[in-house]
């Protein structure tokens, strides 16, 4: 979406904040049901993030699926278990808790230092003339039907015959 | 937008849903990670088909592959999870010997 900067910087900052603190709470909040309606805050500003970033199709199927579905599910999940044994040893805090903050945090600092060294923008302009001399009028969507039907016609009948096994297999599971 | 912010919230995604999954007791709960870790690919897939492919859009394609897999996993996991409830009464990780005979 192509906003005047200003609108667009607060925006970005708003979401981002709202998704690292949403992803704290989804780790850190003692009660599943808290943590899973903050996961659902997380999948919504992710959603929007992408309609920022001009894919919206993608932005459409995230609130659709994720939001509207695994999340749902996932809440149901929660509910379905009993709720008093979620308070029972969550505020130990273990060796291994604080060897994996450890390692997710080394593994954290190594990505964002590698993250500016590597020269992002010569790949940018390797592949920009290319792309203005080929640019057209039809929008995202209708590209990506056109190559969901003819290129990825494959991968795309095997994930619905993926996702229909797997809904099948859950239905089996659940219901013995 | 700038690439290496993205890139930077993305990699914060991962790392943190990398920790919850390891440190979680509660299966639901690990289950929740694992579409913090799904995202943050996703995020990085639409990022890059934004920035370098914006003519074939095969990041946008891929993470809506992604995005039907988590699905199929978010079916499965409940099933699995509520099967075990059911005959456990519990969901703690470090107690499930179901296989132990």
């Amino acid at each position: 979406m192509d906003l005047p900067g200003p609108i667009h910087d607060f925006l970005l900052v708003f979401l981002g904040s709202g998704l690292i603190l949403g992803s704290l709470g989804v780790v850190l909040l003692p009660n599943p049901i808290y943590s899973a309606f903050s996961l659902g805050l997380v999948l919504f500003c992710i959603s929007l993030f992408y309609i920022l970033s001009n894919s919206y199709f993608v932005a459409a199927a995230q609130l659709l699926i994720y939001v509207g579905a695994i999340n749902v599910l996932i809440i149901f999940a929660v509910m379905f278990m009993n709720g008093s044994e979620y308070y029972k040893d969550f505020h130990l805090w273990t060796v291994g808790d604080g060897v994996t903050s450890m390692v997710c945090t080394s593994l954290f600092i190594s990505l964002i230092t590698t993250i500016p060294d590597t020269s992002w923008y010569g790949i940018i302009w390797t592949t920009k003339p290319n792309q203005i001399i080929e640019q057209d009028l039809i929008s995202n969507s209708q590209q990506i039907g056109i190559h969901l039907s003819t290129d990825f016609f494959l991968p795309f009948e095997l994930i619905s015959i993926i996702l229909l096994v797997a809904l099948i297999g859950a239905i089996a599971i659940a219901r013995q | 937008m700038m690439l290496e912010h993205v890139l930077v919230l993305s990699a914060y995604l991962f790392s943190i849903g990398i920790y919850g999954l390891i440190t979680s007791r509660n299966m639901v709960r690990a289950l929740m990670c694992l579409e913090l870790i799904l995202n943050s690919v996703n995020i990085n897939f639409v990022t890059f088909s934004g920035f370098f492919d914006n003519r074939q859009l095969r990041g946008d394609i891929f993470s809506i592959f992604v995005i039907a897999i988590a699905a199929a996993e978010a079916a499965i996991g409940p099933a699995i999870v509520s099967s075990i409830y059911r005959n456990r009464k519990s969901t703690r990780i470090n107690q499930s010997n179901l296989l132990n005979k």
